[in-house]
């Protein structure tokens, strides 16, 4: 982020500001994950701790010996991250460089990201040690030397709150799916607020309704190992729902990242099949620069040795009678020679025949079933439309959504122009260069498209043309996109990795009270494949219940989001989603297959 | 008829200093008898019971339990072994905190997938004879410490072993619940014949016994049946305990008086 390269701005600010608020959650959830960690720890070593007490240590020397423990471990932690990253920085400079499509970035040493990491770490450690001695409540000794083993029995769950959840959680969901357009904000704040209520009230009371439900059948719950699973899976949610709840909105979160760049990737990578042409110019049928910048864009393009096919449509508009609004018509000779360059099939009109041009690929379902008798009333020209060109002709954002073509005859019977004329442009003039190289002219047309997106910003557009440059839209949209992929996928697999990591440490802190279950269920008679059925049925719900309700509650959200993409963009993310997604419940997995495996070697012996 | 017969064990722990916990120890125990396995600290009442419970394997010699030679079984079926053959009373209970007092009950017939009804069955008539009924849905951490040892005794029977192993069942208990708990077992092996072998510390408990056998530095020592007093038979203990230590009584922990 220090590079002097990026910081003056190649990249524009949007992605500078992007990466600030990744880093800002980076830090404060390493901060969180620090701590937790810490504690986790500290609170596994409780009997160590005991023992020294027990010998005569003050609680003040022990809190030195914890915070200089702590610090120690902090600093060796901290050096050894920066010589990683640091040596790993030339390899992901080069990983960027690759995605952006940049030219070389220097490998460029400065003082700046050192300091930084430093001193937020290292006070993170500070800190942490700190408050870590300061706020363990005060135990007995006798307490300390016994673990934290002690289990609550304390069964405080409610069926009025279990049912507060799961409505909660349901009406978040109707929400979710009912999302339009207009009502995007209010109801995403709702949805937000109901989400996160239902999910706490789901864990720490809907699974205990559920499992009291389960014990109260005797027929379900007395059947070989389940009730030992269940009785323990109860436990461990009595005790730990704050942790459950904090885990899956971390991964509901990764999730939704993740989830995020797929919808980004499938814009990038439909961006070619909805912009066909790779420069246009449209202008008012008036336009005084239009002999100018046309000139100077053919200048250009032979200039850098690109070919081009240019076609040049005259574009008139009219009143249809079938609609009572206006429909914007092109002559079969027109479309014809852009057709031509294209390598599509011609079109063939004869007087009174039309043709709708499709603005979207499911606007060419639609309409081809439509028939329209319609009459151009300012010329009194009859048209019969019941076709439409089966591929895309022109970016939607160019045309307007009703627009036909008509035979050349039916064309130069068009002398009256549209009835709102003067208030109205009757018409416009479009240029249109299909160029096959089209992501190399990034640079072409720069002042024109400069002049436009600067016109674009204020309230009335009044320029007389409009310029579009799809290579150089391009370029802007794939490198704001894959710099948020990469530090989207760094968060993502951050939270990731945390979220099963604070499972990982909870089954640290309880590994004694584990040793010792297994201890008795052995002696009484526990076979090899009962006891990994035993502990699987331990871990796989601490592992997958929150993922599960992670996964659903991004889903949700992604349903929301395609149907507000379909209004915006019309582009599909479902294919991208679903690729993301299983990737990621891969990773979990082999996690979960990971932490199983330390967690059989332990409780074996 | 011997239920459980030891015939020439020894037990080696190697190590840097190799140890030889038991050393050509040979006893039988009858079915319907309750023994008591006695000893100083170190002299292998323990690793016995360990070998005996098939948790440990001895060195050489051979266990033999109800004319199943659990050193010819394989893992798998050791594990069936324990669970339908042995009962277990541990000094700390060792009852599993997330489960109810029930629960803790009926885990071993569960973990054979039993049908509910054989269970419920089971549970009516050892709550009755254990005095259970009053704490069945408590869980553990929430009854004393005779309560518990009750329910301990209620696991190791649920399923009617063949052989009930207890490892100082009175180690945690004051002397009216060590009472209670002593004559529990011993009534259970009056009436219902069950074989149970005991290791312990405590010549009060031992005195409850048909008959005990002494052990030092693993090696058989002396054995003494019961008369018809208890009150002559514990000062025979004791006597034979004074002769174990060498005079010195002091070695065993704790002698209390009745």
């Amino acid at each position: 982020m220090f590079h002097p390269d990026i910081e003056n701005g190649f990249l524009g600010n949007v992605s500078i500001v992007g990466m600030i608020i990744a880093e800002i959650i980076l830090v404060l959830f390493s901060w969180f994950f620090i701590f937790y960690s810490v504690k986790a720890f500290l609170e596994a070593r409780s009997k160590e701790f005991a023992i020294l007490l027990h010998l005569g240590m003050e609680k003040k020397q022990l809190s030195k010996l914890i915070f200089l423990e702590t610090l120690l471990i902090g600093t060796v932690s901290i050096v050894a991250g920066i010589l990683f990253g640091y040596a790993f920085s030339r390899f992901f400079f080069m990983i960027v460089r690759e995605i952006l499509m940049l030219e070389e970035l220097p490998l460029y040493l400065s003082w700046e990201p050192f300091v930084l990491t430093i001193t937020v770490y290292l006070s993170a450690f500070i800190l942490i040690s700190l408050f870590s001695v300061r706020f363990t409540p005060e135990k007995n000794l006798i307490d300390l030397f016994k673990g934290y083993s002690e289990i609550n029995g304390t069964s405080g769950y409610s069926i009025r709150r279990a049912i507060i959840g799961l409505v909660c959680i349901a009406t978040g969901y109707t929400l979710a799916l009912l999302t339009s357009r207009m009502t995007m904000y209010s109801f995403g704040v709702a949805i937000i607020i109901l989400i996160t209520i239902g999910t706490y009230l789901f864990f720490s009371d809907t699974t205990h309704f559920i499992l009291e439900k389960i014990k109260s059948n005797k027929h379900l719950y007395w059947k070989k190992y389940r009730m030992l699973s269940v009785a323990e899976q109860s436990m461990i949610l009595k005790s730990n729902s704050k942790m459950f709840f904090v885990v899956t909105m971390v991964t509901a979160l990764a999730f939704l990242c993740v989830g995020l760049l797929a919808t980004l990737s499938s814009y990038t990578s439909q961006y070619d099949k909805m912009n066909p042409l790779g420069l246009i110019y449209k202008g008012h049928t008036d336009n005084p620069y239009e002999y100018e910048h046309i000139t100077s864009i053919m200048r250009e393009l032979e200039h850098k040795g690109l070919s081009y096919h240019m076609a040049s449509f005259e574009v008139k508009k009219q009143t249809s009678s079938f609609t009572q609004y206006e429909v914007e018509v092109f002559s079969e000779s027109d479309i014809n020679s852009l057709l031509f360059s294209y390598g599509y099939p011609f079109v063939r009109l004869d007087p009174g025949e039309g043709m709708f041009i499709p603005y979207s690929e499911e606007s060419i379902q639609k309409l081809s079933n439509l028939t329209v008798e319609t009459t151009l009333i300012e010329n009194d020209v009859d048209i019969t439309v019941n076709k439409v060109y089966p591929k895309l002709i022109f970016p939607s954002s160019i045309i307007s959504l009703n627009s036909i073509i008509i035979s050349d005859e039916d064309f130069e019977r068009l002398i009256v122009p549209y009835k709102a004329a003067p208030n109205v442009e009757p018409g416009y003039h479009l240029f249109t260069f299909d160029i096959p190289q089209w992501f190399e002219t990034t640079d072409v047309g720069l002042a024109i498209s400069s002049r436009v997106s600067h016109e674009y910003l204020k309230d009335h557009y009044s320029l007389p043309y409009y310029f579009e440059n799809a290579g150089l839209n391009y370029s802007f949209i794939l490198s704001t996109y894959s710099l948020f992929t990469l530090v989207g996928l760094l968060v993502a697999a951050v939270f990731l990795l945390a979220a099963g990591s604070f499972i990982y440490f909870k089954l640290y802190t309880s590994l004694e009270l584990e040793k010792k279950k297994f201890e008795v269920l052995k002696r009484m008679g526990l076979t090899d494949i009962e006891l990994k059925k035993i502990v699987n049925a331990y871990l796989v719900p601490q592992f997958f219940i929150p993922l599960g309700v992670a996964l659903l509650h991004s889903l949700f959200a992604f349903v929301a989001l395609q149907n507000l993409l379909k209004h915006l963009a019309n582009i599909s993310i479902v294919k991208e989603l679903i690729l993301a997604f299983v990737f990621l419940v891969i990773i979990e997995v082999i996690y979960f297959y990971l932490i199983r495996w330390r967690y059989i070697t332990h409780v074996r012996d | 008829m011997p239920i459980l017969k030891i015939q020439d064990v020894t037990k080696v722990y190697e190590g840097k200093v190799t140890n030889r916990a038991i050393n050509q120890l040979s006893f039988e125990v009858m079915r319907g008898e309750f023994l008591a396995v006695m000893g100083p600290s170190g002299s292998g009442k323990t690793t016995l019971l360990n070998l005996i419970s098939t948790i440990d394997k001895p060195t050489s010699g051979e266990i033999i339990v109800n004319d199943i030679m659990p050193s010819k079984l394989n893992k798998h079926e050791l594990a069936l072994f324990r669970r339908r053959e042995l009962g277990f009373v541990f000094q700390d209970f060792n009852l599993l905190p997330m489960l109810t007092v029930e629960e803790n009950i009926v885990l071993p017939l569960t973990l054979d997938g039993k049908p509910v009804s054989l269970m419920e069955e089971r549970i009516a008539t050892l709550a009755e004879k254990l005095d259970l009924q009053s704490f069945l849905d408590k869980k553990p951490n929430e009854i004393s410490g005779g309560q518990a040892q009750r329910t301990a005794i209620a696991r190791a029977l649920i399923h009617e072993p063949t052989l009930i192993l207890a490892d100082e069942p009175t180690g945690n208990l004051d002397s009216h619940n060590s009472r209670e708990v002593l004559e529990l077992l011993s009534s259970i092996n009056k009436e219902k014949k069950a074989t149970i072998v005991m290791v312990t510390h405590d010549p009060i408990a031992a005195s409850y016994c048909n008959r005990v056998l002494f052990i030092k530095d693993g090696e058989f020592f002396n054995e003494i049946y019961r008369d018809d007093r208890r009150q002559t038979f514990f000062q025979r203990i004791l006597n034979v305990l004074s002769l174990l230590g060498g005079g010195n009584v002091g070695d065993l922990s704790s002698i209390r008086l009745p």
